[in-house]
């Protein structure tokens, strides 16, 4: 695959993948908006503490949708340019020339910078639910809160596809300066890219959008987790299943209940200026040491 | 844009090369085990346990010349087998081979059961019996404390607490002032200094009551984006460069094995880590509390030890460095390593440095009759 067919695969993924990130969203929130609508006039069960602003939501996230569709614009023209700078090889590097190409594709970038976007993403989308007239409120709120988190996501994501696009273009203006002579071999223009692209990282990661945007992404993923808890809790009421803050109660109180303990058993010790040196029992130490402990762990039960 | 041109000779060769690597990387691959990749293999014994914390007793691999033993302490975040990574790069073994009696405390693996330990309980509850074990064990009132990251942090406050009850106190990478990554201002490093200041108080609260714990996997997360690019060719470029070297390819497994190895932090010590140390600083002020007891820098009157990294980027120097204008001592010692954080253990050129710099620090304070 030549730079520019490579530039151009990438470019209608990402084209056909926006849109139709973008199109679903679109749909979810309209179909969302119009069934609170529906609900608050009566037409379905009404819903109790019904949350109002979905429809707010949506248009939120629609604009966060389309700042990203116009970022991944731009970022698929920088990359075709990029492509273009790789030295050609005849199959000896072909390692290093896959891994530049793989490093100058956007997605691997917001892949790494995305990392904590997904470990969130896991802990909170865990479970699924699909009845929306079960339990409405509380599902309502967790919807919302699911829009939250994508809304805020596509928010930190356009702060992140804006550094790649500063970094492609200092890397475009540094291999300009190379031409010729001069042009770096395979290894050496990965070398470059990987350092300028961690420069421009880093520099961004340091920067009030990108904390400010990871905060609120933070946020709203543990808003829906605590929504989803609350969805499940009811869930657990309902059937008689303990419940995360039953269990909560009872780790608490063990918790209690051994420091008690420990202090207790400190309490019972000498003061340290009085410990005695240690009896020579002739058994090995170690030995020694955990059968007492045992044998204190029997006392207390 | 001018295009280099490789010959086809050269190019055949070098896909050759290639060829060989990746073909010897297999097989390597192929043939290695997990026991091959084992790692904290010194041999010890365990000794105490309460609740899921173990304190374990390393067997002597020389004879002993300091009579007052030492407490390796690692931290919540991470696990003390760094400091025992493999046999040729072990601050354990080295230390065992100049003679030091040596004691590990293992934190266990937290899990959503042990979301209310506090600091206070891992410090003046699971640490000080620890402490009472050895100095009950080795017959002596104070022993010697090596603290480590987050575990230097509960040595200092221990020793600040206890002070007749620590003979010396050794630091290794440890933050003291948590705002102190301004000082130098590095790019790429403090990240997690500034990354706490960008969320609040609130929001810590808000996502331990959410998770319970403080994820492995998510400091994990916060740890990559300290090196977001080095992360991107760590398993392709990085592993093919090593991938026909036996020695290297075991080192490079071995550190991915410490490395997943992730414990989750308990909630509500994580708070406190967060809130009281990362964002209000208060162990530098002397404002931090613990069971209700003020940790007073200024009680720190035994000799110390501080042993910090160049480049660390997780703990900037500066935050070590504080301690001393702080503590009562009057024998307040630095090291500086080059290096990162993890160099300071597994760096070729810390392996003939920081152990005998310990050892030399242990022996001209040692009184085994305490």
């Amino acid at each position: 695959m030549t730079p520019s067919d490579y530039a151009k695969a990438v470019a209608g993924f990402w084209t056909a993948q926006g849109q139709a990130f973008l199109k679903a969203q679109r749909q979810l929130g309209k179909a969302l908006a119009e069934g609170a609508t529906a609900m608050a006039s009566g037409t379905l069960p009404s819903m109790p503490e019904m949350p109002t602003d979905l429809s707010a939501s949506v248009a939120d996230l629609a604009t966060a949708g389309q700042s990203v569709m116009e970022m991944w614009s731009a970022a698929t023209a920088m990359c075709g340019k990029l492509a273009t700078t790789f030295p050609t090889a005849d199959g000896g590097d072909a390692t290093v020339e896959a891994t530049f190409r793989k490093m100058i594709d956007p997605r691997s970038w917001m892949a790494s910078t995305g990392e904590i976007d997904e470990v969130l993403g896991r802990m909170a989308d865990a479970p699924r639910f699909a009845d929306l007239w079960e339990v409405e409120r509380r599902y309502a709120r967790v919807v919302q809160a699911w829009m939250n988190v994508r809304r805020r996501g596509l928010e930190h994501s356009v702060v992140v596809l804006e550094a790649w696009l500063q970094a492609g273009r200092r890397f475009a203006e540094d291999m300009a300066g190379r031409a010729g002579a001069d042009a770096p071999d395979a290894k050496a223009t990965l070398a470059l890219w990987t350092e300028t692209a961690n420069r421009q990282l880093l520099e961004t990661q340091r920067s009030e959008p990108f904390l400010a945007t990871q905060a609120a992404m933070i946020r709203a993923s543990t808003e829906l987790r605590l929504a989803q808890q609350e969805l499940v809790e009811h869930f657990g009421r309902q059937y008689g299943f303990p419940t995360r803050t039953e269990l909560d109660d009872v780790h608490r109180t063990v918790t209690e209940l051994r420091r008690e303990i420990r202090a207790m058993r400190r309490a019972q010790q000498l003061p340290p200026s009085a410990t005695p040196p240690a009896a020579s029992t002739g058994q090995p130490p170690a030995t020694q040491s955990v059968r007492r402990q045992k044998t204190k762990r029997k006392g207390t039960r | 844009m001018a295009k280099v041109q490789t010959s086809a000779a050269n190019a055949v060769s070098e896909a050759a090369k290639l060829g060989t690597k990746m073909l010897t990387g297999g097989r390597l691959l192929q043939a290695m085990r997990d026991v091959d990749v084992e790692i904290a293999t010194t041999p010890k014994d365990l000794v105490w346990r309460q609740d899921k914390v173990s304190l374990f007793h390393y067997r002597p691999l020389a004879e002993k010349r300091i009579g007052v033993p030492v407490l390796i302490c690692y931290g919540l975040v991470g696990r003390w087998t760094m400091t025992d990574l493999q046999e040729d790069r072990s601050l354990v073994r080295n230390l065992l081979n100049l003679g030091i009696d040596l004691y590990v405390v293992d934190w266990g693996n937290p899990s959503r059961a042990d979301r209310y330990l506090t600091l206070d309980d891992y410090i003046l509850g699971y640490l000080d019996g620890c402490v009472a074990e050895i100095a009950n064990r080795a017959g002596v009132k104070r022993v010697n404390l090596l603290g480590v990251c987050e575990g230097g942090v509960f040595t200092t406050a221990f020793a600040a607490l206890e002070p007749a009850r620590i003979n010396t106190l050794t630091l290794t990478i440890t933050p003291i002032d948590f705002h102190a990554d301004t000082v130098e201002d590095r790019p790429g490093h403090g990240f997690i200094n500034i990354w706490t200041r960008s969320i609040s108080a609130e929001d810590v609260d808000r996502f331990i009551d959410a998770n319970g714990n403080l994820p492995g996997e998510f400091m994990g997360a916060i740890f990559n984006q300290m090196s977001p690019i080095r992360s991107l060719l760590k398993y392709n470029l990085d592993l093919l460069e090593i991938a026909d070297d036996e020695t290297r390819l075991l080192n490079w497994l071995r550190m991915e094995k410490w490395i997943a190895d992730r414990p989750d932090h308990p909630g509500e010590a994580a708070k406190q880590w967060l809130k009281d140390l990362y964002q209000q600083n208060k162990l530098v002020r002397n404002e931090w509390e613990l069971e209700g007891r003020l940790v007073d820098l200024g009680n720190i009157r035994m000799p110390v030890l501080n042993v910090y990294a160049k480049d660390d980027h997780i703990i900037p120097p500066a935050t070590s460095r504080a301690l001393g204008p702080k503590v009562g001592s009057s024998e307040y010692t630095e090291l500086a390593l080059a290096g990162g954080h993890i160099g300071v253990f597994v760096g070729g050129r810390s392996q003939a440095l920081f152990a005998p710099a310990v050892a030399s620090f242990l022996e001209r304070h040692d009184n085994s009759r305490g």
